[in-house]
C-alpha cells in the first residue's frame, strides 16, 4: 500500500535534451562537482537533528532554548504557545524555530506580528542573530514584495493591510505579546483567527492574566478543539474565574500546546547583585543651593494650580540632587516661559542664580571619578539628565577617563556605534536612558546610579540592562546618595523598604500597574515629598507607600502562584 | 560545514567562476569578481541592467571574504563568510544553478602505451536526485544514479565512483564513442522507475505516523464545531479553512528533484569498477 504521493519535478527535462541535441554550453567538471557539493551541504539528513545550530554565529543558545525548539517541532508540530518567564529568551526560541524551518525548506514565507515599539528590534535580531532576511513592514506594497515581514499588530489589522494578509497563506505566523489576544470578542483575536497559516507560535509570559478563559482563547487560535468546545471546557475545567477543576487533566492538555520555562527549573539563576550606597556630603555652597531650591520649590508648589507646572517643580527638586548644570537648565526653561516680557529676573530667581554661580565643584563628580579609578573594569553611569551627562563626560575626559554618551535620541546607527565603542574602547558609558530597546550590556558589571529615578520600574530597567542572562559576574550597584537630601529618603525607600536592588521582583510591572490605578507613581512621590512638613514626615509617608507596595506584591505573588500551579502542577512548583 | 571547508569551497568556486584572487591571507581572501560571480553574489540587478542597456563597459566589483573576523586586520573592509550567512547561501545557490548539466570524456591515463587502435567509450547517463520526505517535518537524501546507455544496467552510487577519475570536455585522440541503444527519454524513464521502486520499498513508518496525526487532528477539529445543520455560514467557512491548514501541515508526500546530470563517456565497463550493479530488468 502506498502511503504518499510522489511528485517528480521534470522541469529540467527539456533543457537537458536540448543541450544533448546541440552538444554545447555544458558545465565544466569542476562546476558540476561544486553543484553536487552545494546540494550535499544543504541536504537535511533527518527529521529531528537541529541544523540551525551549525548555522548561527556569535552566540550559543542555552540548553532550555534548544529543548524548546525540539519540543515545538517534534511534539507540538509547529503550533505552540511559548510562555517562558520574562528574560529567558522567547525571541531566541522563536528565531531558532523559524531558522530551522527555513533551512529545512518547510517555511518560505513568514509573518511576525509584534507591538509597534518592537518591530525594529525584532527585525534587527532576526537579521543579526539568525541571518534571517526579515524586513520591517512600512509600506503597503511591501506585503507582496518580501517573504519574511515583521509588522505591528495595530497596522496589520487595519485596511488596506488586513486584506493583503488575509489573502495570503503563511507558512508560519509568529505573534509576540500574545496575551493581547486573550479576548475572542476583540478585533485582534478575530483578525488573527482569520489568517491562513501552517505553523504558528504565540509568545507571552502571561498566558493567563485574569481568567482561565483567556488561555482557552489562545489555544483556540492554535488548535481549535484541543480543549474541547467552549461549553465542554467550562463544565469540565472551570470552577471559578481563576479556579480550575480536573486540574491534572487540564494541565496535561495545556502542556501539549504550551511550554513554560522558569528560572528555578532551568537553573538559570542570575548572578548576585552587590549593592552599595555611596553617601555624599554636600559642600557648603552646594548645601546652600539645595536648601534654596527646596524652599523655592515648596513655595511655588503651594501656589501652583496645574499638574504640569507641579511636575516640573518636582523635576527641579530631583535635579538639585544631580547637578548644578541640570538645575540651571530647568530654571532657564522655567523662566523663559514664566517671566517672558519682564525686564529682569525676580529677586528669588536671581538669588538662585547667584547661589548656582557659587557652586564650582561638584561633590558627586569628585566621588564618581574617585570610585571609577578604583574599578579596573567597565562602568556604566546612569543619570536622568542630559545636562548632568554632558558635565560628567567633560569631567571624566579631564581625568583622562575615556567615557562615551548614550541616549534615547540617538539614531540606531549611533546607538550601535556607541555600544561597540563602549565594548571595545571606552571604560565608561554615561547613559540617560535604560528602558530603550536593544541595549544589552552583559559585558559590564558595574553600575553607578548617579541620580535615582523615583519610579522603581525605571530603576529595574537600568539594572536589567546589565543583570540578565549571559551576565557571568556578580553585578555591583553603587547608589549615590547625597546626605540629608530627599535623595537619601528615596534610596532608603527603594532599598530598605521595598528591597528593590538585591533581588529581581519578577512581577514588578504588575505590582506598579496595580498601584498606579489610583495615581501615577510620580504624582504620589511628588505629593509625599512636597507636601510633608519635615524629613520625619517624609520618611513616614514613604514608609506607608512602601507598605502598600508590599501588600500589592503579596497579592500579585499569590495570584501568580495559583496560575503557576495550573500551568505546572504543585508537585513541580 | 566548518570554516576550513567554507574557505576551500569558496576558493574552488572563485577559480571555477573565473574570479581573480588579489590577495590570499589565512584570515581572508581579496578578490576581483568575474561578471558572472558579481551577478550571482552581490545583488545589484539594477546596476547590471543599466550597464547592459547603456552598453557601458561592465565593472564587476572587488570583494573581500573574511573567514576569521577575530584575527583579521582591524581596518579590513570585507564580509564575514560562514555556513549560514546569506552570502554563502548565494554562493551555494549559484554553484547549483550553473553546474546542472555536463558531457564529459574520461581522461586516458598518461602511462598508457601508444596503441594504433582506437578505443571505444561507453556512454553513461549519470543523474543525481534529491528525494525529500515531507509532512510536518522534512528530511532529504541524495541518490547518485547512473545508467549504461548501451546495456541499460543501472549503477548506484554512480557519481562517487567516477569522481576520482579524470574528465575532459574534448574527445581525446584515439578514442571513439559507442552509439547508445537507449534514448535519453528511455534512460530517464528507467532511472525514475528504478528510484520509484526503491522509494516504495522503503520503511513507510514516517508517513503512516504523519497520517495518523492528521486523522487525529481532523477528528479533534470535527468535534469542535457544531453539527453540520447547526453551523453558521461563518463557522463553516472557518472549519473548512482550519481543515485545509491541517492537511497542508501534515499530509505526507515525497518530492524528487534533480540536482544535476551528465553524459559520461567511460572507458571501462562498469562491472570492472566493482560497482553495485542492478539488472535493468529486475
Amino acid at each position: 500500500m502506498q502511503h504518499f504521493p510522489i511528485h517528480w519535478d521534470r522541469t529540467w527535462f527539456d533543457t537537458f535534451q536540448t543541450l544533448l541535441e546541440q552538444d554545447m554550453h555544458w558545465s565544466t567538471w569542476e562546476r558540476f562537482q561544486l553543484a553536487i557539493e552545494a546540494a550535499e551541504a544543504l541536504v537535511v539528513p533527518n527529521f529531528d537533528t537541529l541544523l540551525s545550530l551549525q548555522q548561527i554565529h556569535g552566540f550559543v543558545p542555552l540548553p532550555h532554548q534548544i529543548e524548546v525548539v525540539h519540543r515545538v517541532m517534534g511534539e507540538m508540530r509547529g503550533r505552540a504557545i511559548l510562555a517562558d518567564e520574562v528574560g529567558l529568551g522567547k525571541t531566541i526560541e522563536a528565531g531558532l524555530i523559524l531558522k530551522e524551518y527555513l533551512i529545512r525548506g518547510l517555511v518560505k514565507n513568514a509573518l511576525i506580528l509584534v507591538p509597534s515599539s518592537l518591530v525594529l528590534q525584532w527585525t534587527r535580531e532576526l537579521n543579526q542573530k539568525f541571518q534571517i532576511p526579515a524586513v520591517a513592514q512600512k509600506k503597503e506594497w511591501m506585503w507582496d514584495r518580501y517573504p519574511i515581514l515583521v509588522a505591528s499588530m495595530d497596522t496589520a489589522k487595519r485596511e488596506p493591510h488586513r486584506n493583503h494578509i488575509l489573502n495570503k497563506n503563511y507558512d508560519i505566523l509568529i505573534i509576540d505579546e500574545a496575551h493581547k489576544l486573550k479576548n475572542r470578542r476583540t478585533k485582534n483575536w478575530q483578525f488573527i483567527n482569520e489568517i491562513k497559516k501552517k505553523y504558528c507560535l504565540l509568545l507571552t509570559a502571561t498566558p493567563i492574566q485574569n481568567e482561565l478563559e483567556e488561555l482557552y482563547n489562545l489555544v483556540t487560535l492554535l488548535k481549535p478543539g484541543q480543549l474541547g468546545r467552549q461549553s465542554h471546557f467550562q463544565n469540565e475545567y472551570v470552577a471559578g474565574k481563576r479556579k480550575a477543576k480536573n486540574e491534572e487533566q487540564l494541565r496535561e492538555e495545556i502542556q501539549r500546546v504550551l511550554i513554560r520555562n522558569r528560572r528555578r527549573d532551568q537553573n538559570l539563576h542570575l548572578t548576585k547583585r552587590v549593592v552599595q550606597t555611596i553617601p555624599i556630603e554636600l559642600s557648603p555652597e552646594e548645601r546652600a543651593l539645595y536648601e534654596a531650591v527646596t524652599e523655592f520649590v515648596r513655595n511655588r508648589y503651594s501656589q501652583a494650580t496645574d499638574l504640569k507646572s507641579m511636575l516640573s517643580l518636582l523635576v527641579l527638586q530631583k535635579e538639585v540632587c544631580s547637578s548644578r548644570d541640570a538645575v540651571f537648565h530647568t530654571l532657564f526653561k522655567l523662566f523663559q516661559r514664566g517671566e517672558q516680557g519682564k525686564e529682569s529676573l525676580s529677586p528669588e530667581v536671581a538669588h538662585l542664580v547667584d547661589l548656582l554661580r557659587q557652586v564650582t565643584i561638584s561633590s558627586k563628580v569628585q566621588k564618581a571619578v574617585e570610585l571609577i579609578k578604583t574599578i579596573p573594569d567597565k562602568v556604566i553611569i546612569f543619570t536622568e539628565y542630559r545636562a548632568t551627562q554632558e558635565m560628567l563626560i567633560r569631567a571624566l575626559a579631564k581625568e583622562k577617563i575615556h567615557a562615551i554618551p548614550y541616549r534615547g535620541g540617538f539614531n540606531r546607527n549611533k546607538k550601535d556605534w556607541m555600544m561597540e565603542l563602549f565594548q571595545k574602547r571606552a571604560q565608561v558609558m554615561v547613559a540617560t536612558e535604560a528602558g530603550g530597546e536593544g541595549i544589552n550590556l552583559q559585558f559590564c558589571h558595574h553600575i553607578i546610579n548617579y541620580d535615582m529615578p523615583w519610579n522603581p520600574m525605571r530603576v529595574e530597567q537600568r539594572i536589567g540592562r546589565v543583570h540578565r542572562l549571559g551576565q557571568k559576574n556578580d553585578v555591583h550597584i553603587y547608589n549615590f546618595a547625597t546626605k540629608n537630601t530627599i535623595e537619601e529618603h528615596i534610596i532608603w525607600l527603594l532599598q530598605e523598604k521595598i528591597n528593590l536592588f538585591e533581588t529581581v521582583i519578577g512581577e514588578l510591572e504588575t505590582i506598579l500597574d496595580d498601584l498606579e490605578k489610583e495615581e501615577s507613581i510620580e504624582q504620589s512621590m511628588m505629593r509625599i515629598v512636597l507636601e510633608a512638613n519635615d524629613h520625619e514626615q517624609i520618611r513616614e509617608r514613604l514608609s506607608e507607600w512602601g507598605d502598600k507596595f508590599t501588600q500589592k506584591k503579596q497579592v500579585v505573588i499569590e495570584k501568580k502562584q495559583e496560575q503557576e500551579g495550573l500551568l505546572y502542577g504543585s508537585a513541580k512548583g | 560545514m566548518d570554516q576550513q571547508k567554507v574557505r576551500s569551497f569558496t576558493e574552488r568556486y572563485l577559480k571555477s567562476y573565473e574570479c581573480h584572487i588579489i590577495e590570499s591571507a589565512p584570515t581572508y581572501l581579496q578578490t576581483q569578481l568575474s561578471i558572472e560571480a558579481d551577478k550571482d553574489l552581490l545583488n545589484r540587478p539594477f546596476y547590471w541592467m543599466y550597464v547592459e542597456r547603456m552598453n557601458l563597459p561592465p565593472q564587476p566589483a572587488r570583494f573581500c571574504f573574511i573567514f576569521d573576523p577575530e584575527n583579521c586586520p582591524e581596518d579590513l573592509r570585507g564580509e564575514y563568510l560562514f555556513f549560514g550567512s546569506p552570502r554563502f547561501a548565494q554562493m551555494l545557490q549559484s554553484a547549483q544553478k550553473h553546474g546542472r548539466f555536463t558531457r564529459l570524456y574520461q581522461q586516458p591515463s598518461s602511462r598508457e602505451s601508444l596503441s594504433r587502435v582506437s578505443k571505444a567509450y561507453t556512454p553513461w547517463l549519470g543523474m543525481n536526485f534529491q528525494v525529500s520526505y515531507i509532512c510536518d517535518q522534512k528530511k532529504d537524501r541524495i541518490t547518485y544514479l547512473g545508467i549504461n546507455l548501451c546495456t541499460g544496467e543501472i549503477v548506484e552510487p554512480f557519481y562517487p565512483t567516477i569522481r576520482s577519475l579524470g574528465w575532459t570536455s574534448k574527445l581525446p585522440p584515439k578514442r571513439h564513442v559507442t552509439a547508445p541503444r537507449l534514448s535519453f527519454a528511455e534512460a530517464v524513464g528507467e532511472l525514475e522507475y528504478f528510484l520509484q521502486e526503491q522509494i516504495e520499498g522503503e520503511d513507510p513508518t514516517w508517513a503512516v505516523e504523519a497520517k495518523k496525526r492528521l486523522e487525529m487532528e481532523l477528528d479533534t477539529l470535527a468535534h469542535y464545531y457544531p453539527e453540520q445543520e447547526q453551523r453558521t455560514e461563518e463557522q463553516e467557512k472557518e472549519r473548512v479553512q482550519r481543515q485545509r491548514e491541517l492537511i497542508w501541515q501534515y499530509h505526507p508526500r515525497i518530492e524528487v528533484q534533480l540536482i544535476n546530470g551528465g553524459l559520461f563517456y567511460m572507458e571501462q565497463p562498469a562491472k570492472q569498477l566493482s560497482l553495485k550493479v542492478y539488472d535493468a530488468e529486475g
